[in-house]
């Protein structure tokens, strides 16, 4: 006989609201269905009464971890309505500003990761790193969330200290080596958690077109830095870590290489960055008629802005934001058949989702 | 990689491919979207996304598909007439959520298909244009 277990909207392994029916025979879990919606703050809808100055800092709270990822795409999209060439000491802060966010929201992951397969200690590790990613952060930018980089035609302001985000890149480096990359890939605890669990199939993960570090995973080699760069990530080595499995542990060994390439690119950026210029200098912008896409490779996925603006109008006619957990979510469904109820918290946990960015 | 051309050929058209602003717009006028899905799993590209415009003066509203082919994102635009348009969704799984997000937002109704419970509510009503609510 087969029973409905609810999970959500408020549920302990839940890090925001949305509702998972979970259709089971005994423990195992036989279908399932999402619900999503309880974040909705038709963000789309307002910011058609935003201005070019008061939109950005609209989207830049679209979602509260990749908040510098919304800004960064709107801005590109933007720049391209407005014919604007960001100055590449610009493009190069966005770079750096673009791997913190991927480094301290792939560690918040793995912390949460960990609490969800009863690791608590790997959890205070991965938070305490996480902590000196957010040092660095609000040293730059002064804010600890919403960190207001991004304008139209630059950046709004300049890395002083270099040294001390290089510092914090090779601690950070270090520790993923000396502790959390071991211990997730040799510890018993982990391997019986995450291996061959919650498995999306490589045939599957195209379908749904997932996208992200749970593309990757399941063998889907796609990374827009690579495939079409943007900001000055065409001047950065990095490779783009795949994986075959698709199971949860695969998408755990995705993010903690990505973390391993992202100190990398950190490196390569600061030494590399160019004097010059934060921003472009014009103060009136003048925005063309039509349609501008920007897309920008965010920690869960790809991020896709369309802006649609009409000459000599203060406001945007549409902004539509695709969200890479608007992508990974419908996914959660396939991942959880089979599966035992007990493992369908870390399953669902393990794309990583963001339902505020996915609700908007 | 694969040319934009081999996609005009299996849609049948001539009309050329314009790069404008991030994306690469099919400027045909007849084409079918379900003929755009199939021309697009042909040559393995994955969907991104599905951009609803309300026209002004109640002339409906416009449909724009995205896919990314190699790093390249495809465009093509569809007006939707009597607020209808055929489903892609047994062609594309990953339309599902776009398509209950674009129905239940703008009350374009996708034909062919089944929609789930509400991923966006007003009340219990399924298909309602939140923009004419919210005015």
């Amino acid at each position: 006989m087969s029973y409905k277990i609810p999970m959500g909207p408020y549920h302990p392994a839940l890090e925001e609201p949305y509702k998972l029916d979970l259709i089971c025979e005994g423990e195992t879990v036989c279908d399932a269905k999402l619900h999503i919606g309880f974040n909705f703050r038709g963000i789309e809808h307002l910011a058609e009464s935003r201005n070019y100055i008061q939109v950005i800092a609209l989207m830049e709270r679209v979602c509260g971890i990749c908040s510098n990822i919304h800004t960064l795409t709107l801005c590109q999209a933007m720049e391209k309505l407005t014919g604007q060439t960001p100055p590449p000491r610009a493009l190069y802060i966005r770079v750096v500003m673009a791997e913190l966010e991927r480094l301290h929201s792939h560690v918040l992951w793995a912390g949460i990761a960990a609490k969800l397969m009863g690791f608590k200690t790997m959890f205070m590790t991965c938070f305490e790193l996480r902590e000196k990613v957010m040092d660095v952060l609000q040293a730059i930018s002064g804010n600890r969330v919403n960190y207001s980089m991004n304008k139209i035609g630059g950046v709004n302001r300049d890395i002083d200290d270099p040294q001390a985000v290089l510092k914090m890149v090779e601690a950070l480096e270090a520790e993923m080596v000396r502790t959390v990359i071991p211990i997730f890939t040799t510890s018993s605890t982990a391997r019986s958690r995450c291996a061959g669990i919650g498995v999306l199939t490589h045939e599957k993960a195209l379908s749904c077109s997932v996208v992200g570090p749970t593309a990757r995973a399941s063998g889907v080699a796609q990374d827009l830095r690579r495939a079409a760069p943007y900001a000055a990530y065409a001047e950065m080595e990095f490779d783009t870590p795949v994986q075959q499995d698709g199971d949860v542990r695969a998408r755990l060994m995705v993010r903690a290489l990505e973390i391993m390439e992202s100190c990398r690119i950190l490196r390569q950026a600061l030494a590399k960055m160019p004097p010059g210029e934060l921003d472009t200098g014009d103060v009136k912008l003048v925005f063309a008629t039509g349609t501008a896409t920007s897309r920008v490779e965010a920690p869960r996925g790809e991020v896709m802005y369309s802006v649609s603006w009409k000459e000599n109008s203060r406001t945007p006619r549409r902004v539509h934001v695709r969200t890479p957990t608007f992508a990974n979510m419908p996914a959660i469904r396939w991942m959880v058949l089979g599966a035992r109820l007990a493992d369908t918290p870390l399953i669902q946990a393990s794309i990583d989702p963001c339902y505020s960015c996915t609700d908007r | 990689m694969i040319s934009l051309e081999t996609i005009s050929e299996q849609l049948g058209t001539t009309d050329p491919w314009v790069e404008n602003r991030g994306a690469y717009w099919l400027a045909a006028t007849e084409l079918n979207v379900r003929d755009v899905a199939r021309a697009m799993n042909a040559v393995q590209a994955r969907f991104v996304t599905i951009t609803a415009y309300q026209l002004p003066d109640e002339d409906g509203f416009r449909l724009e598909y995205h896919w990314d082919l190699d790093g390249r994102l495809l465009g093509f635009s569809f007006p939707v007439s009597g607020n209808s348009i055929d489903s892609i969704y047994d062609l594309c799984e990953g339309v599902d959520w776009i398509e209950r997000e674009v129905h239940e937002g703008f009350n374009v109704d996708f034909l062919g298909r089944e929609y789930e419970p509400l991923l966006l509510r007003e009340g219990d009503t399924p298909g309602v244009n939140l923009r004419e609510v919210s005015k």
